[in-house]
Formats: structure tokens, C-alpha cells, sequence
């Protein structure tokens, strides 16, 4: 599903520190990883993009288990969204061809495949800053339901093609 | 024992941390909580909506693990995630930590934490961040 405009500009902000999420992944067998990532881009209304900077047990999840959870941490300022659906790591090497639920993966990559290029993180203070970006490829995460986090609304569905 | 340190409890309650639970056939929710009490050296109690237990007790009845990321402020500042048994007590979520990682970007992300001497813990924080917890 699309995300509103409100979702895009919470999940990209360029400069001052930019945004955090924690994206929670699951082995098949129910062993989940949540880890905090802040390298994100919205990617044709309905894809969220992540540098993959080596997220090793993300990694080992999604490959045998093709789904996730990414949920905005900072900043929040009420925006307490949650958003899910099929996940993957797309990597230059794969075929041309290859398309994730419907995203290209030349495209996606070539577009954020350097993302030290596109978006230096120069703002952000060096003791949470990786001292090298060194980035493997792209986490790519179809968002197929938005729900609320907050406690009076946990999992409340948010529609935004009304 | 895990044992948790100084630092990682002080964050811990104060930012709380998103709850990652899963079905035992792998499927994940999320559930974010923005407080929690560290109640020993290992367990971490986080009171819960009625919708959040309606969220997660059916996934924790039947596979009882959780994973924790500090949330707010504390997913930048805090760079841990917590791993554990999960045990739901009417509105109570406990997690009782068995695995601490470092999620600091670079090159040591994903370095287990809780299997280290806890004097070296304590090294290790102290060189990498100057704060002992959330602004106060």
C-alpha cells in the first residue's frame, strides 16, 4: 500500500541527525531481531529502503524468512506507526532481471546502492556514526499493512488510500 | 547469569524499547513501550495496554522469546538489543535477558556482550559513550 505524504516526511529527514527506526525481523522458527537502523528512504510510495551495512542476522533472517516490521523511533513527535509486510536484501550481482514484489533491483540499487554518495551522513555526530559507510546493498520492505504502535491504539489498522 | 549494567538498565527505563514477538511460525509483531522497571540483574517489566496484550499473548503463549531495542532517544544513544524469555502476567510483559548484543554501527555491530567478563562490559561502555543513560 501507498505511503501518505505525512509517512514519507517522517521517514526522511535529511540533516539535523535524520531518523531512526528499528526494523524486527524473525527466524522461521520465532526468533526475532530488532535492531535500529538509520539509513531509510521511501522508495515509489510503497517500498522503505535501508542500507544493509552488514546486518548479520537480519540477513540470516530474511533468507529463510521474508517478512518484517519496521517500527519509527526517533523522532516520534506522535507519528507512532508501525509498518509490515515481505522484506529482502537486494546486492549488485543479482540478475538484471530480478524484481522483489514488484520492485527492480537495478533500479532500487542503482538509485541507493552508495548512499555515502547520495546522502553523506556528515550530520550526524561521529560517536553514533559508523566511522565508514560501507554498505552491502539495500534492505527492501513492501509495506502491505501500517498500523499504530501507541498503547491506546496498538494495532489499530491505518488506512491511507480513503 | 546475564547481568545487566548501570548504563543498559538506566536506558532501558528510561526510553522503554520496541518488544519484537513472533508466532512460532516466524511471524513478527511489534509492540513499543516507552517505559520499563529493571526489576533484578536480568529481568525487565514492562506494563502493558490491554491492546498490547491482545497483540502479543497469543505469540508469547507459544513462543516465549523477545527481542528489545531501546526506543526514543535510545535507539540512537543506546546501541543494544536485548534478547530473552518473554512471560506475560495480566498486564505485565517480563523479559528475563539472556543475550545482550551491540548494535553500534561499524565494525563492531553485532558483538554479543552478555558472554563478556562484566568488568570488560563496563570497559567496553565507558570508552565508546560518555552518557551512563537518557538525559535526566
Amino acid at each position: 500500500m501507498k505511503l501518505n505524504q505525512a509517512m514519507k516526511d517522517a521517514l526522511k529527514i535529511v540533516g539535523k541527525g535524520g531518523v531512526v527506526v528499528h526494523l524486527t525481523t524473525s527466524s522461521l522458527d520465532g526468533n526475532t531481531n530488532t535492531v535500529g537502523e538509520r539509513f531509510i528512504t521511501v522508495f515509489k510510495d510503497e517500498f522503505i529502503l535501508i542500507a544493509d551495512m552488514f546486518a548479520q542476522k537480519t540477513r540470516v533472517n530474511l533468507n529463510e524468512n521474508q517478512i518484517g516490521v519496521i517500527t519509527l523511533a526517533h523522532p516520534v513527535n506522535g507519528r507512532t506507526w508501525s509498518f509490515k509486510g515481505p522484506a529482502t536484501i537486494l546486492q549488485e550481482g543479482l540478475p538484471d532481471d530480478y524484481e522483489f514484489e514488484g520492485l527492480k533491483a537495478v533500479e532500487a540499487l542503482k538509485e541507493w546502492g552508495n548512499w555515502a554518495e547520495k546522502e553523506p551522513p556528515s550530520e550526524v555526530p561521529p560517536d553514533i556514526r559508523p566511522p565508514v559507510l560501507v554498505q552491502r546493498g539495500v534492505i527492501a520492505l513492501k509495506v502491505n499493512e501500517i498500523t499504530d504502535y501507541s498503547s491506546e491504539h496498538a494495532g489499530n489498522i491505518i488506512n491511507t488510500e480513503i | 547469569m546475564t547481568k545487566l549494567t548501570p548504563r543498559q538498565k538506566n536506558w532501558l527505563e528510561g526510553t522503554g524499547a520496541h518488544i519484537g514477538t513472533a508466532s512460532k511460525n516466524g511471524n513478527p509483531t511489534v509492540i513499543v513501550v516507552d517505559k520499563a522497571t529493571v526489576i533484578n540483574e536480568s529481568t525487565v517489566k514492562f506494563i502493558l495496554s490491554a491492546k498490547q496484550v491482545q497483540l502479543v499473548e497469543k505469540n508469547i503463549s507459544e513462543n516465549p522469546r523477545a527481542s528489545l531495542g531501546p526506543g526514543g532517544i535510545g535507539s540512537i544513544r543506546a546501541a543494544y538489543q536485548f534478547k530473552g524469555k518473554a512471560s506475560i502476567v495480566g498486564n505485565e510483559l517480563f523479559v528475563e535477558v539472556n543475550e545482550i548484543y551491540s548494535t553500534k554501527p561499524g565494525p563492531e555491530a553485532g558483538l554479543r556482550l552478555d558472554n563478556l567478563d562484566y568488568n570488560d562490559v563496563l570497559k567496553f561502555e565507558s570508552s565508546r559513550w560518555a552518557d551512563d543513560g537518557p538525559p535526566r
